[in-house]
C-alpha cells in the first residue's frame, strides 16, 4: 500500500503565490460565503473559486475521487435538506411560500395522512444551496493538489501558530512515508498469518474486532519509536532558541495584493449584510413564471 | 500545590507532545484512509473507521494537546490523502473526540485498570458527542441544513459508527500500551 501523495507541480500562477497568502485567501474568502444566501452576490464567489480551480490546470483524473465525494454529498443535502423535509434554516424559505407539486396520502390500515407540498421557495433554495457549497468547495479543494508539502511547517508557523505546534504539523506530514511503509509490513505479516483485511465478513462488531491485529502493532511500533526520536530531540536541545526553516518564506507584491483583496470582500461582505441588510434569501420573479398553476 | 502541577503538566507541550502529536497524526491519517473501503451496510457515505480510536487513545496516554492535534490534523490528512480536500469544522470535531479522553490523562495510572478504562470509555464518549455535534452543527452554518437533518445526516451516523469503534478498540489499545510502558519502564 502506498500512501498517494496529492500534490505534484504543475508549474502554474496558483502555485508561485505564498502558501500563508493561500491558506488566508481561502479562509476569508470561506467566511464571506457563509453570510449569503443571494444567489447574485454567491455567483461572485463562485466564479472566483472555479478561477482559481481551473488557473491550476487540475486534471480530472487527480479530483475525480474529491468531485464524485462532493457531488453525493452535496446531492444528499439538497435532497433530504430541501425537497424531502420540509423544514429549512432560513424562515422565509419555509413559511408559506409558491407551491409546485402537492402530494396526500393515506396509509392503510392505521389511517395516517401524509402531506408533502413543494414549493418554487424550496426549489430555488435548493439550488442556491448548491451553489453556496460548490464555491466553498471548490475553494478548498485545491489546496492539497498546489501546496507543496514541504512547506508545511514554515507556513503555519509563518501564520502565527508557536514553532513547537507548526513544527508538529510539519513532522506529521514527515511520518506519514514510514508509517505507511510499517502499516504495509504490518498487514503482509498478518496476512501470512492468516489475516483478512479485505473480507468484509460478519457484523459490525466483528469487522471492526478484526482491524485490531493491524492498528496494535503499528501503533505500539510507532510510540516506540516516537520515544527515541524525542530523545534524539531533546540532546539536540530541539527548541531551546528561535526556531528557523530551510525553505524561508517570502511575500512578494501579489501576494499582498491577494490578501488585501480578500480583506476587502470580507469587509464589503459585513457592511452588505450587516449595514444594508442585502444577501439574504432571494428568488427571482422569472423562476415562479416557470411553474404553471401555481397556488 | 500538587493539584496545580498536575493540571499544569496536562497542557504542556514539550518535545515529548510535539513527536507523538505528529505521529499520531499521521497514524490517523493512515489508518483513516486505508479503511474507507469499509462501508456501514445500509448507511449512505458513512464508512467504519476504526482509526477514530487513534485520536482518543492519544488523548487518553499524551493529553489533551496531543489528542486535539491527532484529531484535527489528522483527519485533514486522511481526507487530503483521499482528494476530499478540505472540511475545516469536521477537522475540529476530529480534534475535540481527541481533546476530551485527553482530559483524564492525568488520572491515568496502569492503563490496565478498570477505573483507568471506564474513565478513558466515558470521556471518549463524551468527545464523541461534542465533536461529532460541532461537526454536524457547523453544516447548519456552512450548508444552510436545518438542525434535524444536520442531526439525522451526519450527527447519528457518525456518532454511532465513531462510538461502536471507540469503545470497542480503546480498552485493548490501552491495554497493549500498559504492557509496552511496563516493558520499557517509561
Amino acid at each position: 500500500m502506498l500512501v498517494p501523495l496529492t500534490f505534484r507541480p504543475h508549474h502554474t500562477i496558483i502555485e508561485r503565490f505564498d502558501p500563508r497568502a493561500r491558506w488566508i485567501f481561502s479562509f476569508l474568502m470561506m467566511t464571506a460565503i457563509v453570510y449569503y444566501w443571494d444567489i447574485r452576490f454567491l455567483l461572485f464567489f463562485f466564479f472566483i473559486s472555479f478561477t482559481q480551480y481551473f488557473l491550476a490546470h487540475l486534471t480530472w483524473k487527480e479530483t475525480r475521487r474529491g468531485w464524485t465525494f462532493i457531488i453525493i454529498l452535496i446531492s444528499m443535502m439538497v435532497l433530504i435538506n430541501t425537497i424531502i423535509t420540509s423544514a429549512g434554516t432560513i424562515g422565509a424559505v419555509t413559511q408559506g411560500g409558491h407551491d409546485v407539486f402537492i402530494w396526500n396520502a393515506t396509509v392503510p390500515w392505521v389511517g395516517w395522512n401524509i402531506h408533502f407540498g413543494l414549493t418554487a421557495e424550496r426549489l430555488w433554495f435548493g439550488f442556491t444551496q448548491i451553489v453556496r457549497l460548490l464555491a466553498i468547495t471548490s475553494m478548498f479543494l485545491v489546496l492539497p493538489f498546489t501546496m507543496d508539502p514541504r512547506l508545511y511547517g514554515s507556513t503555519f508557523s509563518g501564520m502565527g501558530l508557536p514553532a513547537r505546534l507548526a513544527y508538529s504539523f510539519d513532522l506529521a506530514f514527515r511520518f506519514i512515508p514510514t508509517l505507511a511503509r510499517d502499516f504495509n509490513v504490518t498487514m503482509d505479516a498478518q496476512k501470512a498469518r492468516g489475516y483478512e483485511m479485505d473480507k468484509v465478513k460478519g457484523g459490525l462488531f466483528s469487522q471492526v474486532k478484526k482491524v485490531a491485529p493491524l492498528i496494535i502493532p503499528v501503533t505500539m511500533n510507532a510510540i516506540l519509536s516516537g520515544e527515541d526520536i524525542a530523545d534524539a530531540m531533546d540532546l539536540r536541545c530541539f527548541d531551546t532558541g528561535k526556531r528557523t526553516w530551510i525553505i524561508k518564506l517570502t511575500y512578494r507584491w501579489y501576494d499582498y495584493a491577494l490578501m488585501i483583496f480578500s480583506g476587502c470582500v470580507l469587509i464589503s461582505t459585513l457592511i452588505i449584510n450587516h449595514g444594508l441588510n442585502l444577501g439574504n434569501f432571494w428568488m427571482p420573479d422569472w423562476f415562479l413564471g416557470l411553474f404553471h398553476n401555481i397556488k | 500545590m500538587a493539584k496545580k502541577e498536575s493540571k499544569k503538566s496536562l497542557w504542556k507541550f514539550g518535545t515529548r507532545e510535539v513527536v507523538f502529536a505528529a505521529i499520531g497524526a499521521a497514524l490517523y491519517g493512515v489508518f483513516a484512509w486505508a479503511t474507507n473501503v469499509l462501508q456501514i451496510p445500509a448507511a449512505a457515505n458513512v464508512s467504519i473507521r476504526p482509526g477514530v480510536v487513534i485520536p482518543m487513545f492519544f488523548g487518553v496516554a499524551f493529553g489533551p494537546i496531543v489528542g486535539f492535534i491527532t484529531g484535527f490534523l489528522g483527519n485533514l490528512l486522511s481526507d487530503w490523502f483521499s482528494g476530499y480536500g478540505f472540511w475545516p469544522w469536521w477537522d475540529l470535531g476530529n480534534g475535540l473526540m481527541g481533546l476530551f479522553p485527553g482530559l483524564v490523562a492525568n488520572q491515568m495510572t496502569t492503563f490496565r485498570a478498570a477505573k483507568d478504562i471506564i474513565l478513558a470509555e466515558v470521556m471518549a464518549l463524551v468527545g464523541i458527542v461534542v465533536g461529532m455535534g460541532v461537526a454536524a452543527i457547523s453544516e447548519m452554518w456552512v450548508s444552510g441544513m436545518n438542525f434535524i437533518t444536520a442531526i439525522a445526516a451526519n450527527f447519528i451516523p457518525a456518532f454511532i459508527s465513531n462510538a461502536i469503534n471507540g469503545l470497542i478498540l480503546l480498552p485493548i489499545i490501552m491495554v497493549a500500551y500498559s504492557a509496552i510502558v511496563k516493558r520499557s519502564g517509561r
